[in-house]
């Protein structure tokens, strides 16, 4: 055991003495994870001057369309408000929390008949609390409309009893341009404010964190993987194999190394990302060190399975970035997954960075740690396949 | 004295390729031994086999009384073994890697220490030994390949050719460490293909050619196998056939070996030769342009027994 660990320690040892391994397991990722996202941070923040807001009427009578178009209809809150009219609550619902909606007016079931009768009708708002500001003048403007509805109600309840009185027939009431406008109050139309729980927007730069985090554990693997070539070149792993250490020993003690290598790289990462860029990596700091842990074990499989698909370095340099930066393409760590076509998602499964990234950005969201614990999961067997086959295939001669 | 090392009915076959063919041999205790041969003779296979890197398809190996078979660790604790390679880190500095690897044969603290230094001391590269292994010479770092294998003071030394492309400063410098190792009871089997190393360092010596074992004992009993017979080593340019068979017809020649201009012919009485040899050659419209005589070695020892040079 002993040896084990006094050659996982040489290991490591020695790759933080290389300085090219040095510049690509840390200094590229943190100049990319600077250039990137400063570079796309304005890419995805959305336009103050056309706010995307929606009216849903789930009203079942004649009323509560023509009053959502009413509404819609109005010129001076076009010129600021992008107004979609729609019929499908938990659509827009999806909508907000996605960030592609800022708010929402819903007029609820039994809108005409609470109108018809005079009762009390309550109007909802759902909005990202993330954009309280804009989101409230989309509530200032449901309780204008609410007050105009509760003025219009009295004025046709009025003219309707005093037309009944006087034995005249009633013409049918709908909503004209400018039912809607106007400062009167009244109490019997009410806005209930709602917030929706919606995605924390994790900013370009968080996401370039996780981002290339992912991806250069990957290449710390490769440089395990020259180790086993270079100590095969080389013949130290004759000479170990030559003394009373055991192939465990050997096999353990460079797993370890390149493991314990990976470990440090990523928390250089994790604390240089957020000391030197303010990255937020949520509030979970115990989730992200175990995803973290779990992808630097998948890089140790990686490594392993590197170290016997190429006997050289050479020949472990050319195949070790090809299948890195597939697993990079295919995990989101270049473009944001959904952006990728539909026949690429099951190719993602196999990625460990696919894995890693969105766990990663599920606790920046703010999530809770249990989200991690499946992606954690699927990542140690990620890597413990890896390590299995290079297990296998691991030849010292 | 008993023997420490016994090697019987050795085999080693890759495939169809037979590398070690039935080899057999004993080294005693205290004894310098050598196996001498040209390059893909088996040597280093046989020592791989040795120090358990390498199963033998047939045969066994026996070291201080432990079987390679069965009692792998205690084999390889009896021994120290110098690769034929420079198995260093050259991203370590010598005393770094001398402590990884007497970590290795399981020393620690002040041991450890009490080694390294030592190890350093016989490698006479104490006061360069902070610096990284990468930054030194071919000799340099050939020194501290062997201070690697004996700063655990085993039993048995194996060194794989410890010579190969150095200087001849530090070649001297290795050749005199194995006698001083020798000298203080180590065991040493000791390979390579320079017949002078051999011959200066080995108490017993076998021969090895296409696996096998064509001759062994000590420098005077393979000398004997040649009957005292002399090399005559005559650079000529270019050898054709014809020069070859005129060569052979000379009274007195017992054999003749050709190798990138130079011919030499194996006689029991080099004076008689000579002068017909150049005449032959001369008439045969070859350019003479140097003339050895070399006694009895081992040299013409493989050159008797093999028809060919060392160097082939």
């Amino acid at each position: 055991m002993t040896r084990l660990l006094h050659i996982a320690v040489k290991d490591m040892k020695i790759l933080l003495r290389d300085k090219a391994a040095f510049l690509i397991m840390l200094g590229m990722p943190l100049v990319l994870i600077f250039i990137l996202g400063s570079a796309l941070s304005g890419v995805g923040e959305s336009e103050n001057v056309d706010i995307p807001v929606a009216i849903v009427s789930v009203d079942a009578g004649d009323q509560g369309a023509p009053f959502a178009e009413a509404i819609a209809d109005v010129e001076e809150l076009q010129a600021v408000f992008n107004i979609e009219v729609l019929d499908d609550v938990e659509l827009v619902r999806s909508k907000v929390e996605k960030g592609d909606l800022t708010a929402v007016l819903v007029i609820p079931v039994g809108f005409t008949e609470a109108l018809a009768a005079g009762e009390p009708i309550e109007l909802e708002v759902l909005q990202d609390p993330g954009s309280e500001m804009t989101a409230g003048i989309w509530v200032g403007v449901a309780r204008a409309a609410a007050a105009n509805l509760s003025a219009g109600q009295i004025v046709r309840i009025t003219v309707e009893n005093t037309l009944a009185r006087a034995g005249i027939p009633q013409s049918p009431v709908t909503f004209q341009q400018g039912d809607t406008g106007g400062d009167i109050a009244f109490d019997a139309v009410s806005v209930k404010q709602l917030d929706v729980e919606p995605e924390k927007q994790v900013e370009m730069i968080d996401y370039y964190a996780a981002g290339q985090t992912g991806l250069f554990l990957l290449f710390g693997a490769m440089f395990g993987a020259f180790g086993f070539a270079r100590e095969r070149r080389e013949r130290t792993f004759a000479r170990i194999l030559a003394s009373p250490a055991t192939t465990m020993d050997l096999v353990g003690g460079k797993s370890l190394g390149i493991l314990g290598v990976a470990c440090a790289q990523f928390l250089v990462l994790y604390l240089g990302t957020t000391l030197l860029f303010g990255v937020d990596w949520g509030p979970t700091p115990s989730g992200i060190l175990l995803v973290g842990f779990a992808e630097a074990w998948a890089a140790t499989g990686l490594a392993m399975t590197l170290s016997v698909l190429g006997k050289t370095e050479r020949a472990i340099g050319g195949i070790g970035p090809t299948v890195i930066m597939l697993f990079a393409a295919l995990g989101g760590s270049m473009i944001p997954v959904d952006m990728m076509p539909a026949w690429m998602l099951p190719l993602q499964s196999v990625s460990p960075v696919y894995w890693a990234m969105g766990a990663f950005l599920d606790l920046m969201r703010g999530e809770a740690f249990s989200v991690v614990l499946m992606p954690v999961g699927i990542l140690l067997g990620i890597g413990a396949v890896l390590f299995t086959f290079g297990l296998w295939r691991l030849r010292y001669e | 004295m008993t023997d420490i090392v016994q090697v019987r009915g050795l085999v080693k076959r890759f495939g169809e390729l037979v590398a070690v063919d039935n080899v057999e041999f004993t080294i005693a205790e205290g004894e310098t031994f050598g196996l001498l041969g040209p390059n893909g003779a088996g040597k280093t296979t046989t020592i791989s086999m040795i120090s358990c890197l390498l199963e033998p398809t047939e045969g066994e190996i026996i070291v201080d009384g432990h079987s390679i078979r069965n009692e792998q660790t205690a084999v390889k604790r009896t021994l120290g073994v110098v690769p034929q390679e420079i198995a260093l880190y050259p991203m370590l500095s010598a005393a770094e890697n001398l402590a990884f690897w007497g970590r290795m044969y399981g020393l620690s603290g002040t041991g450890l220490k009490k080694a390294v230094d030592e190890a350093l001391e016989l490698a006479g590269l104490a006061d360069r030994s902070k610096e990284r292994i990468e930054k030194y010479s071919g000799g340099m770092r050939r020194r501290i390949n062997i201070a690697a294998g004996i700063l655990h003071k085993p039993k048995v030394l194996l060194m794989d050719e410890p010579t190969v492309g150095i200087d001849p400063q530090s070649r001297n410098h290795i050749l005199e460490t194995v006698k001083n190792l020798n000298s203080s009871g180590m065991t040493v089997l000791y390979t390579s293909h320079y017949m002078e190393e051999v011959e200066y360092l080995c108490d017993r010596i076998a021969i090895m050619d296409h696996g096998k074992i064509i001759a062994m004992g000590t420098l005077n009993e393979l000398r004997d196998v040649v009957g005292g017979m002399d090399v005559i080593s005559v650079i000529v340019g270019e050898v054709s056939d014809g020069i070859i068979t005129a060569v052979n017809a000379i009274e007195g020649v017992e054999g003749v070996n050709r190798a990138n201009g130079v011919i030499e012919v194996l006689t029991p009485s080099s004076s008689s030769v000579l002068g017909r040899l150049v005449a032959t050659l001369e008439s045969e419209g070859a350019h003479v342009t140097s003339v050895t005589v070399i006694e009895p070695n081992l040299e013409s020892v493989f050159l008797r027994l093999t028809g060919k040079s060392l160097r082939d």
